[in-house]
Formats: C-alpha cells, structure tokens, sequence
C-alpha cells in the first residue's frame, strides 16, 4: 500500500495551505470545536452527507445536522444512496479527480477503510475535537484519521420471545435449531455472523483469517435450516410479519423494530458478538471552501452534545467521552460501555476484514446460494 | 418559402440525398456506440484484478477473473439457476400470453377487448419492484393466501422465498410483454383462414394446431426472444421474492460491483452474461429467424 495516499502529504499544495489558513483563525465557529481561522472560507448553500434512512437519518439530522444548520447557516440535505452504492461513485469522481457527489459519507468502516486504502478520502487528523474522544475514534489499521470513527455497534441475536418460551437463546447455535427451520434471518453477506460462527463452529478467534473452516461447517449446517438472507430492513420487516423467528442482526435495529411494537429481545450469546464501527469521512476533490465545512461537519459530529441527541435516537455507544446511556440500555451488553463490557464481543481489524472480505463473501454464498 | 428552400438545399444539397438513409441510421449508431464504448470498458475491467492492498485495478492484465468465473462453483450455480429459471418463465409466459392475446384480437365484444387492454397496460405503470413488494403482501405468512388458507383451517405455506416464488413473479411480470408481442402476430392472421379451416372439416383443434399456431410462429419468436433476455437479466425478483437464496445472474454481478468492490469481476459477469444472452439470441435466429422482431424483413 502507498502510504501517501493516507497522508496530507499527497493533498495539493495549494489547497493544503488554503485549508490550513482557514482552519487556522475564526472565533465564531467555537461552538463546533473548529480553530479559530483568520477569514472564514465562503460558506455553501448546504452540504450533502450521505445516510441510511428511517431512524438512522432521522437520529443524525436531530444530533448532528439541524443543530449544526443553526450554528453555521448550511443547510444539510441527506442523501440516502445505499453505502455500497455510493462508493463507485465516489471512486470515479476521485479517480476523474472531479468534484465528489457528496460532501461527509456515513460509512461503514470497514466500507470507509477500502476507500482509505484507494486513497479517495481526505485526511482528517487536523479536527480539534479528536482531542476531546475516546481512542475508538481512531480507525485502525490505516495511517492518520482518513475515517472518524463515531460510534460502535453489536451484532446480536435477536429473538421473537414468545418462541423461546424456556428462556433467551443463550448461543449462535441456536440457529441451527430445526424448530426455526425457514423462520432464521441473516445478513445476505453474512456479517456479522462470520466470527461468532467460527467459535461456535468449534474453532478460536485466533484462527481468523488463517483458518475459517470451523465457520464454513456452521454455516453448512445453518443452511438446512433455510434462514432467509437479507438487508436491515429486510431483517425488521420479517420481525414484524411474523416471518422469522430468531436473527443476528445491529441491535440498534433490534431496538428500534421493539419501540415500534414488534416483539422482539435480543442478546449477546455465549461465543462472543461481533463489534464494529461506524464513520464518517470526506471525498477528495472538494472545492477548499466546502471541504472546509465538510470537515468542520465531521467536527462537529464529535462533540458530545451532538453525539448525545444522535446516538440516543440509535441507543449506540458514540465515541465522545461522558455520554449518557439511553435509560432503556442501562446495562444493556449491546451498549457496551466499561472494558468489561467488551470482553464478550469480537473485534477484527479493519484491515484483516477488508482483504479477506470478497473470499469471506463468496464461501458464504458459495454455501447459501448452492 | 423560396428563401427557405434555398436554405435548405445550401444546408442539404441535392447530391447528399443518398446519405439519408445513413443519417437515420445515426441515433441507433450513437446508441450501439455508447454501449460499445461501455463494453471496451468493461472488457478492459474484467482483465484486471483487484488488489486489496489498494482497492485499485491491477496495472496488468490478466485472465484471473475468467478462470475464476468459470470454476467457482457459486458462479456456475447462480448461472444455471438463471439459464433454466429464464427458460422456465419463457414457456410459462408464453402458454399464458397466447389464449389472453388470442382472445384480446378475436373477440367480437369491445368492452372485452377493452378491458383486456387496460390489463395489460396498467402493470406497465406499476415497476417491477413495486410488483414483487405486492406479492409479498399477497403472499407472506401473513398475507391474503395464507389469510385465506387460515379459514379453511390450513397451517400458514412457505410461499415465499423459493425459487418458484421468484419464477411465478417473473412470469406475472413478463406476461405483458409477451402479450404484446404475439398479440400482432395473431391480428395478422386472417380470420378467413380459420373460418376456411372449419369449413374444410376441421375441428377448433385441428384449426388451431395446424392453422394458427404455425401462422403465430413469428410472435412466439418474438415474444420468447423478448421474455428470455429480460428474465435472464433480470435482478428484482430473485432479490425481492428469492429470500437472499435465489440469486441470479444479475445479483452476482451487483454484489461484486457494489458489495465486494470488485469491479474486475463485476464486468466479467457481466461480459459472459452479454455472451450467453447473445449466443441464445443467435441460435433462435439461426433455427427460427427473427420472429415479430424481424419487422417484416427477412424471415
């Protein structure tokens, strides 16, 4: 890997101290945590970020973008262009070197570490409130801060009580149970599931990525079982229908199917569930001005007063430092909080995921799909 | 208008009438042009492999992507399941499209005919993903059937999320489309024959089966060229009704573009999906002709 595709080393001269001067002055934008710069760049009409929809955008534009509107004047118009979707784009814009279609990605980060890698995102090592989080603000396994990490996220197993009326399921195996034969619900990739499959597939963590026979055998065995492969909405809609029974799927989306009625519990099973991360990055090619507020967006995304409305409308444990938990996940192993909390979940780097994703993908459609 | 005629023959002298025919020719050309452009591109994609360590395009090329499009098992599976499920639904679209087209054209009530027609237009301002979100309504564990099968004291059916679900979904949603490709074809044949078939002794079925069917020849051509390409191709039913299990073609190529980020590999798919579809196409043409699709030209 080119390392200078990661650093402000490579971002043109130019707008690297145009950047810089205007980071570096300005006492109106304290409320966002921004350097006082000496002229403040002109400001855009709006900024696009991109989003997931329902809950997910409405938490960020009560959090993060409304409030950032009032403080700036910028409005903020969503784009919810699915991740996957928008990452091609972006990639052609940069390799063009045209201007990106958006301005902030809300991105996966295991997503946001493949375009790091290719080298389309800005660096946003310079952002005054990195100071003020936690390290799980830092992605791991690229140079510098091409991605914020903005909160954490569990993928659980999540069940319809009534069909577990001797208690919560207290393993992955309990997929495999043929009374849910056609009623399982998992991600069409399979994430999520890949890591706490190979522990209950009789393997050790230690193994990934050498060795990932043990999830391929679970995964043999959770295919007579027939689960219907889907999206988060695919996930919530099933709940809802009475469809499926038990799934791994984020717990903010368990959570957020169980506030609009649907009978739902879930938990963090004896193998371990997988943790991953969120974040947010900017395209190159942005115009200096709006780069600068682009960037000045992601700032202000960290404070903890933005974090606090955002990642309470997603019941997330954010990366600022002193939220409040939700009242409903008080003790809540999805939300974890203390290291102890962290103990039961898996956590893979980045940079391991992202090499070994597309083979990962492939044998586990390899097996649902034959 | 003497002014405008003069214009026009500085703009289009006589002697370039011969170019006409050609310049008509021009949209179609820009047309298969810009698609042939993509192809080039496509073709230059599928030669490159990804590197993970960059997510960049290899710099050299390489027959990787074809090697492991050809001898990965999941490829060949979901190939198959679209070669057998096209074929599946253009049969079954086809026995379904020729009693409604035949009775669309022969019937001598217009409120028939013209309740027919808006039948068959109307799904044509519904999409495809709107449909196939319909039949999951219609079709869940709890939906209208199963609602329905509940009355009579029937256990809820897995009706959903199978390859049948996925080919019934494909056939609702090319009936139309065959429809109107055999529904010319049968105007075109005179009523005459039929009558002059009776009237020589044969019966309904001796007069369908050696009068009409071979006259409708051209629109099942057609209709079946139509139905066959736009199945094979096609992605919102196997995603939608196919439960995550029933991918076809199309959603390999989809999840390796935007899901694995391979694009290498996407434009390989998609390269053999062009092939295959183009060698059925040609081999109807070689065996059968063009059908409706010939327009009246060489058959």
């Amino acid at each position: 890997m080119s390392t200078d595709k990661l650093t402000l080393t490579s971002l043109n001269r130019r707008r690297f101290l145009a950047t810089s001067a205007a980071l570096g002055g300005a006492a109106g934008l304290s409320a966002l945590g921004l350097p006082a710069v000496a002229a403040e760049p002109a400001k855009p009409k709006e900024l696009i970020v991109r989003a997931w929809g329902g809950s997910w955008v409405d938490s960020l534009k009560a959090g993060v973008s409304d409030p950032f509107t009032k403080l700036t004047g910028i409005a903020i118009r969503h784009d919810l262009t699915e991740d996957n979707e928008i990452q091609p784009k972006l990639w052609a814009a940069a390799a063009q070197k045209r201007v990106p279609p958006i301005h902030v990605n809300w991105d996966t980060t295991t997503n946001a570490t493949k375009s790091a890698l290719r080298g389309v995102t800005e660096d946003l090592s310079d952002l005054a409130n990195l100071k003020t989080v936690s390290d799980a603000a830092k992605p791991v396994g690229v140079e510098g801060y091409p991605i914020v990490n903005t909160y954490g996220y569990v993928y659980v197993l999540a069940y319809r009580p009534e069909a577990f009326p001797d208690g919560a399921p207290k393993s992955w195996n309990a997929l495999l149970n043929p009374k849910f034969k056609g009623r399982v619900g998992l991600y069409n990739d399979g994430i999520g599931l890949h890591f706490p499959a190979e522990v209950a597939g009789g393997g050790k963590l230690d193994d990934i990525p050498g060795n990932m026979q043990p999830a391929w055998d679970f995964f043999k065995k959770l295919k007579a079982n027939e689960p219907l492969l889907g999206e988060d909405p695919d996930l919530t809609a099933w709940f809802q229908k009475g469809e499926i029974d038990i799934a791994c799927t984020i717990s903010s989306n368990a959570r957020e199917a169980k506030k609009n009625g649907i009978s739902i519990a879930w938990v963090i099973p004896e193998e371990g569930a997988t943790y991953e991360t969120d974040g947010l990055w900017v395209p190159k090619y942005l115009p200096a001005n709006e780069l600068y507020w682009a960037k000045a967006y992601v700032n202000f995304a960290l404070t903890k007063d933005a974090q606090q409305v955002w990642l309470d409308g997603l019941g997330l444990p954010g990366v600022a430092v002193g939220l409040t938990p939700p009242a409903d996940l008080v003790g809540d192993p999805s939300y974890p909080v203390k290291p102890e909390d962290f103990q039961k979940l898996i956590r893979v780097s980045e940079k391991v995921q992202v090499e070994h994703e597309s083979e990962w993908f492939g044998k586990f459609k390899e097996i649902f799909q034959g | 208008m003497d002014a405008l005629e003069a214009l026009a023959a500085r703009l289009w002298p006589r002697s370039f009438q011969g170019a006409v025919p050609y310049l008509m020719l021009l949209p179609a050309v820009l047309v298969t042009g810009l698609l042939a452009i993509g192809l080039v591109q496509m073709a230059d994609g599928s030669l490159r492999t990804l590197d993970t360590a960059t997510f960049l395009p290899s710099e050299f090329y390489t027959l990787a992507n074809f090697k492991r499009a050809l001898t990965e098992r999941l490829f060949f599976v979901v190939a198959s399941r679209s070669l057998y499920g096209s074929l599946i639904v253009t049969v079954l679209t086809l026995l379904f499209a020729f009693p409604y087209s035949y009775v669309m054209v022969r019937t001598p009530s217009t409120v028939l005919r013209k309740v027919l027609l808006i039948a068959l237009f109307l799904p044509f301002f519904i999409g495809q993903v709107v449909r196939a979100y319909g039949w999951l309504i219609i079709l869940g564990n709890h939906g209208l059937v199963n609602e329905a099968l509940g009355l009579v004291g029937v256990a809820p059916l897995r009706l959903l999320y199978n390859y049948p679900a996925v080919l019934f979904g494909l056939v609702q949603y090319m009936l139309p489309f065959a429809v109107l490709m055999l529904a010319p074809a049968l105007t075109a044949i005179p009523e005459e024959i039929e009558a002059a078939a009776g009237s020589l002794g044969a019966n309904w079925v001796k007069t369908f089966w050696y009068v009409v069917l071979p006259l409708a020849r051209p629109g099942f051509i057609g209709a079946g060229l139509v139905v066959l390409t736009l199945s094979l191709t096609d992605f919102a039913m196997p995603a939608i009704l196919g439960g995550g299990s029933q991918d076809f073609i199309a959603n390999a190529i989809y999840d390796q573009f935007f899901r694995t980020s391979d694009q290498g590999m996407g434009s390989t798919l998609a390269l053999l999906l062009v092939a295959v579809g183009s060698m059925l196409v040609g081999a109807v043409f070689a065996l059968f002709g063009a059908g409706t699709l010939a327009m009246g030209g060489r058959k």
